[in-house]
């Protein structure tokens, strides 16, 4: 689920930070689910990880996303 | 009859010989013994603390040296204590030595861990603010562990801030025994909230 190891990123710097490994059938909306238990949370993980996306319902599988 | 006179005489001169020399060994020697147990006790907390077994070597030979007294051989008190101001200088060399290590050896931990402990006070409080903002928390997370955790995050941050004034007032000692605190609270409110901490360095 949560991925702990340290990332390159916007939290790369943090050793606390919580990141999420993007596995098959994942979307951030389904993230949000899981961490938050609200799906409409989504946006919040999108500009946490403007780094490396540039469209919220373009995520790859195996994209380390920080959890914010 | 002047024998017996003659061998009086001779006896006092030995006795009066004796206590001279008696008096000659008791002064210097009692000095000796106190200015050792007096230099001694000054540094004894940190020798204790940093050099306890020199530092019981040398209340050793302390005690020694007072032991040989208190039977009243003095010459040999004084032999004993001889060595004593040598050996507890060189006692308060290596404390401050050992002192000043410990305190860059804890100087190191508290940097490292007021580099990362307001990371961690923030990424736990990033976390609150999003479950605040959900309608539901998450199926691992119920209300009671929530508050639970949100009550977690409020000490933290009271002992982060008393941690940094120990630091501050200049007891780093008692500043990373805090931080210490912070940090094992910290990772307990990251695993309420279904957060993973970095093992402990």
């Amino acid at each position: 689920m949560e991925d702990k190891s340290k990332s390159t990123g916007s939290g790369a710097d943090n050793p606390y930070a919580q990141y999420h490994v993007v596995k098959k059938g994942d979307t951030l909306s389904k993230i949000a689910q899981e961490f938050y238990g609200d799906a409409q949370l989504y946006p919040q993980i999108f500009e946490a990880n403007r780094d490396v996306l540039k469209d919220p319902n373009q995520i790859q599988v195996g994209q380390k996303l920080r959890i914010p | 009859m002047y024998a017996k006179r003659f061998f009086s005489l001779v006896f006092l001169v030995f006795v009066a010989t004796l206590v001279g020399a008696c008096t000659n060994y008791k002064e210097p020697a009692q000095a000796a013994i106190s200015q050792a147990e007096s230099a001694l006790d000054a540094m004894s907390v940190d020798a204790q603390k940093y050099l306890p077994d020199k530092y019981k070597e040398v209340q050793d030979a302390v005690d020694a040296a007072k032991a040989t007294f208190e039977k009243n051989d003095y010459k040999g008190a004084l032999a004993a204590a001889k060595d004593l101001p040598a050996k507890v200088t060189e006692l308060g060399t290596e404390v401050a030595a050992a002192k000043q290590q410990a305190i860059a050896a804890l100087t190191d931990t508290w940097n490292s861990l007021s580099a990362d402990l307001p990371r961690m006070v923030d990424t736990i409080q990033s976390r609150v603010d999003m479950l605040s903002k959900s309608k539901k928390l998450p199926k691992n997370l119920d209300q009671a562990t929530f508050d639970s955790a949100k009550a977690g995050l409020g000490e933290l941050k009271g002992m982060w801030n008393a941690a940094t004034q120990s630091f501050n007032s200049g007891n780093v000692e008692d500043a990373v025994a805090k931080a210490k605190t912070v940090q094992a609270k910290g990772t307990e409110v990251m695993a309420q909230l279904g957060m993973q901490a970095p093992p402990a360095s």
